[in-house]
Formats: C-alpha cells, structure tokens, sequence
C-alpha cells in the first residue's frame, strides 16, 4: 500500500505542476460546456436567412412574402428585382434562394378564376442534396399550402403541435452534452495520458527503473487509478455545477455518474496502457492514441445522438467502449434508467478488466 | 569482508538478432571493491550490467548477485542493489526531496526528513533539494540518480557510465563521491569508457571489446602486464624520428599526433636509451619521460585507442 501511496502522491505532484494536463482536466471541459451550449442552447430563437427576388411585386406576392415571413425559422433577405439571379446567387455564395415570378399575381388571379389553368410555381435555386436545402423546401411549402389554403378559404384538417420527448420538464441540450462532455474529459485525460506516459518512460527508462523498485505494474496502475479518479470526480462537479449556474440544466448527479468516473477511468487507463505496448517514443504514442481517440469521439455519441446516424454506423459505435460510457452515463443522470445504466456499467467494467489484464501480460518493464 | 562474492557470472552470452554483445564471459567480483568495466560504446557493458540488474535476460551462461540467479528472479537481492542507470533522467517535475521520498516509498523504505537532508547532503545536492529536476544540471541530476540509487543503503552499487557527458569539475565531485561508498562498505560496479575514471576509482578493472573480457586486473597490474612501465616521449618526432631511433635498433611506437614512444622496461637501461637518442640528430618539440597510464594498456590489448573507436574494427 505504501507503494500505491507513494507512486500516488509523486505521479500527483507532477500532473499538479504540468500546465497541459490541468487545462484538460478542468478548462477544457469547462470550455466544451459554455461553448458549446451557447451554439445550441438557444437554437430555438435561431432563424435561417431566405433570400427572396419578388419579380411581380404585385398583390399576392406581397401576400405570399408575408405568409412566409410569419415563419419563425426564417429570416427573409431581398434580393433586388433588377439583378440576375444566377449571378447574384454566385456572387454572394447563397446556399438557397427564392424567386418569385414577374407574372405571380396576375397568374393567380386567372387561376382564382378558373382553376383549370393552374398552377402558379415559384422557383427555389440550391443545390438539393444539402440539409440547407430541404429545409427551406418545406418552410416555402408550408407558406405556399398557408396561401392555397387563404385564397380557397378553407381550414386545414390534420395538423400537429411540437412536444418535447424529455422524461424530465425544461430539459436542455445541455443535460444530454454534459455526459457526453464528462465521457470525452474521462477518455481524453487517462486514455491519452497513460499511452504518452507509457512512451515516455520507455524512451527515457523509467520503466526499466521500476522495475528495480519493489512496485508491481499493477501497482503502478492502480496508482495511476486513484489519482485520476479523484481528479475526475473534482472535474465532473466543477463541469457540472458551472454547467447547472450558466444553463439551469435538470440532469442530476447520482451514485452511479461517479461509479461511471471510476469505471471509465479503470477502463482508459487499461486501454492505454495496452496501447503502451505498441508505442515506442512520444511521436507514435500520440499517432496510436490518435488513431483510437478520434473515431470513439465522433462515433460514441458525445456531441449528437447516434439514433440519427446510419445503421452501419450505430453498428460500429457498438465497437467503441465509450458508447456504452455515454449511454449508461445519460442513463443515469437525465433518465434515471438505473437497470440501463447497470448494464453499461458492468459492460465498461468488463472491458476494463480485459483490457487491464492483457496489458498487465503485453507491456514489459524490462527488454527482451 | 564476505568470502562469497558479491557477483559471479559464469560463460555469460547475449545474442541479439544479428549481434552477440556479449560472448561468454565470466567474473567474479568480491565485496567491498570498486570493479570497472572498461570498453568503448558497444563492447557489451551495459548489456552485461543489465542483465546483472535483471532487466535483461542472458541467451546463455548465469549471472549470480548475492548468490540468487538474476535471470530466474531478482526480487530477493532487489533492496540490497542500488542503480545508477546509463544516461539517467530523473522525473523532471519532482524536486530532490520528493524524488528521494517517492524512491525510498517504492522500495518500502520509510523516512524522515533528516533522513532525505542527509542524503542530499551525501551527494552534495542540498542546495538544490527544492528545484524541480528539470531546472538541475546534468552533473546535478547524475547525483539525484545516485541518491536515488542510495535511498535503500544498497550493499552493491551499480553505476553505468555515471560521468558521461559531464564537465571535468562535475567528474571529479561524482569520484569523489563514489570513493566515499566504497569507503562505506559498498561494492561499487561501475562502467566507463573514461581510462582515467577506472584508473583513478578502481581497485579491479576488466576491458571488455567486442562482448568479451580481454584482460582484468588492477590498474597497476594492467599497466605491469601490458605496458611498458615507462616511455620516453619525443614530441613531434614523426615518421622521420621513428625511422632514425629503429635504424639504431631501438625500439618505438609512432603515436597519430607525431609522438614518437620509446618503451624503457627496465628503469636500469634508462640512461642507455636517453644516451643513446642523444646522438640521433632529431628535430623533436619536447622529451620527457611518462609513466604509462590504462589508456596505453587499452591501446596495447584493444590495438587501438578509445577515441578512435573500437567498434567495428
């Protein structure tokens, strides 16, 4: 124990005096919240320019225009009547714009008198595959339908109202971006540590001092294991209360959010010691943390739902450990799933234990 | 002193993929001395000391410290060896008092405060304890390394190249520091490829070339078995010099740097040779006589210096 105690306390004093390491441990996430929940936290109030060429000017144009300009997503930019819109749409690099014909009105109105001449069509210029795109396709085709509707002064029949799917009321973006923060400060701080460290005390034989001490790499491990445990706890309630302070989130902070610190962090710093074997100098040590890190950040979601992604690769989220950090970590503290939120757990506890114990066999202290 | 030595290694090998770095040696070191290995970059020291350390496993042959073989577990002599590994770094964000305190922890080993003070104090590094190792200088961290080494009051102290790369002053407090263990009742196994470090320090030096022990002995005996004893220097003499003293049937080695080295083996033929090169007409800087020193045993049993380096040859 004194061995633990000692590696501990010397490991701690060094991480304390390394500027880097404590700005990922603290500032960073700090930093993802508030950035991060500045950008989508009032996406509600949020409108997406509509650049439209009124050609016609005319009566129902003007209808029409206003029709559109009562859609809340939308913020209408006129594009002068006098300019080609080709030219203007190149020029000012718009991804979508709307023109609405010379002859608008004046078509209208003959359609109005006998419907057999219809219909009158507006042009949306974008290129189609963009979201940009499909978006404004249906806000103009909801005004064009409230228009339709207007002149043939009917009410529509099948409508819907917006309700939010959140178990918990006033549940922000923010409730379900801090597990995923907590998630990345876990693995970024003990995956990407512990591989560099592993290079480091290779290329500078460290190892091999240790291994003339009377320390057990499984020692050395565990050393590793309750310092950062302790600093990640730290880091999760300061994430969490400035995250509570700035964006009054709802999520709570339960048993098991810290049960999954100390799990997540068992599991990186297995991971990267394995990851250790492999590296020989700090250069490859960041190439291989790297090469692991990045797709588990962007595939596990950390900064959007994987409901919406495709199948084939929700599949291969299933491959990455911090998927399962995720979710049992949502699980927990915005659903209060606790059965979901066991089962991730004991999936992150095993995998951590396979992982430990393979890099226990694979990382050597001493040379062949 | 123990009658048991403290190393004995026995037909020693270690082959790597395409080098045999060390061939077959064998050693035994008593208690209480300072044992040099002496060799050039390569010669198979470090691999030698580190598979005395149990970092490294042997291909063939054993390695005994303290009677345990170190091959098969090293865990029973670990808090009786204190190591100084080559090129040693210490953890640059530790200061020295910590860095002591963290050691002495790994080796189960509680202290004091007075305990880490007289260390640092031992090594001469008190006025440093409360800079961060990255701040020290290269002299200054070959110490914490040796304090660190120090920390479990080691019967056997390895040192592997500890004065590499440091200044002539830094050299000499490192010496000085090693004569001071010894004198403590240690047994100090130290590699160099300074001549004049094993020379100074040791009581038992063996020459290692190309994986194998060439010759061992003290210095003093070295020098009587493969010196000359004494030489007569004739700076500058040159290739003109060496053809002129040998038409004379004296013997003479010409140096790289133009000295001509007349060996005297017996101090009574002396004032034969000097009258002798007295009436060659010679154009020489200087002449002196030097007593010969490790570095012309190195030259004599490797066939050439250790500045010009052995391996490959």
């Amino acid at each position: 124990m004194s061995r633990i105690l000692a590696d501990t306390i010397a490991f701690g004093k060094q991480y304390m005096r390394s500027g880097v390491a404590m700005f990922f441990a603290f500032a960073f996430p700090i930093l993802l919240i508030l950035i991060f929940g500045a950008i989508f936290s009032s996406q509600g109030e949020v409108a997406l320019p509509l650049p439209v060429q009124d050609l016609d000017e005319g009566p129902y144009s003007t209808v029409f225009l206003n029709i559109l300009a009562n859609i809340s997503v939308v913020d209408i930019e006129v594009i002068p009547s006098d300019v080609d819109i080709s030219e203007y749409i190149s020029d000012e690099s718009l991804l979508v714009a709307l023109q609405i014909p010379a002859d608008f009105s004046s078509q209208v109105g003959a359609i109005l008198a006998d419907a057999s001449a219809g219909p009158v069509n507006l042009t949306l210029y974008g290129d189609q595959t963009t979201s940009t795109y499909g978006t404004m396709s249906q806000v103009v085709q909801a005004a064009i339908d409230g228009m339709n509707y207007g002149l043939l002064g009917e009410s529509p029949i099948v409508g819907f109202e917006a309700q939010s799917i959140s178990l918990e009321d006033n549940m922000t973006f923010m409730d379900f971006f801090l597990p995923g923060v907590v998630g990345l400060v876990v693995m970024t701080n003990t995956l990407y540590t512990i591989t560099s460290i592993c290079a480091e005390y290779k290329s500078r034989g460290y190892f091999k001092l240790l291994a003339t001490t009377n320390i057990k790499k499984h020692e050395w491990l565990l050393s590793k294991f309750i310092f950062y445990t302790v600093l990640l706890f730290a880091s999760l309630l300061l994430t969490f209360a400035i995250g509570q302070a700035v964006f009054d989130m709802t999520s709570s902070l339960t048993p098991l959010a810290f049960a999954f610190i100390a799990a997540g962090g068992f599991l990186f710093l297995a991971m990267g010691m394995l990851l250790g074997t492999l590296v020989k100098d700090p250069e490859s040590a960041s190439a291989i943390a790297n090469a692991v890190g990045f797709p588990m950040m962007f595939l596990s979601g950390i900064f959007f739902n994987l409901d919406g992604m495709p199948s084939y690769m929700q599949a291969i989220s299933k491959v990455f450990p911090l998927t399962y950090f995720n979710d049992g970590l949502r699980a927990t503290m915005i659903y209060d799933n606790t059965e979901v939120a066991l089962v991730n757990l004991a999936i992150v506890v095993v995998l951590g234990l396979v992982f430990f114990v393979l890099g226990s066999k694979l990382l050597s202290w001493k040379e062949r | 002193m123990s009658a048991e030595p403290v190393i004995e290694v026995v037909e020693l090998s270690k082959q790597y993929k395409d080098i045999r770095a060390v061939d077959g040696i064998s050693l035994s070191i008593p208690s209480n001395q300072i044992f040099s290995m002496l060799g050039a970059n390569g010669a198979g020291k470090t691999t030698t000391v580190e598979i005395l350390e149990g970092l490294r496993s042997p291909t063939s042959g054993s390695a005994r410290v303290f009677g345990v073989d170190v091959a098969k577990d090293y865990r029973p002599i670990r808090s009786r060896v204190g190591i100084l590994p080559q090129n040693f770094e210490p953890f640059d964000m530790l200061k020295p008092t910590e860095a002591i305190e963290y050691w002495a922890g790994l080796f189960d080993k509680k202290v004091t405060r007075k305990d880490v003070s007289d260390l640092l104090e031992t090594v001469n590094l008190s006025h440093r304890k409360d800079v961060v190792s990255k701040k020290l200088s290269g002299g200054e961290k070959r110490k914490l390394g040796i304090a660190l080494s120090l920390i479990n009051e080691p019967e056997l102290l390895f040192l592997d190249e500890p004065t590499t790369g440091l200044d002539p002053r830094a050299r000499r407090d490192l010496w000085a520091l090693i004569e001071g263990i010894k004198k403590k009742g240690s047994t100090v196994f130290l590699t160099t490829h300074y001549l004049d470090e094993a020379e100074k320090l040791s009581d038992d030096v063996a020459i290692m070339h190309k994986g194998r022990i060439i010759t061992r002995g003290s210095p003093e005996d070295l020098v009587r078995k493969h010196g000359k004893l004494t030489v007569i220097v004739l700076a500058g003499a040159g290739e003109v010099g060496l053809k002129e003293v040998t038409r004379r049937g004296i013997d003479a080695t010409l140096e790289s740097d133009g000295d001509l080295l007349v060996p005297v083996r017996d101090p009574t033929e002396m004032r034969q040779i000097f009258q002798k090169l007295s009436g060659i007409e010679l154009k020489v800087k200087d002449m002196y006589t030097r007593k010969q020193t490790l570095e012309d045993v190195f030259l004599s049993v490797v066939g050439q210096k250790m500045d010009e380096g052995v391996l490959g040859k």
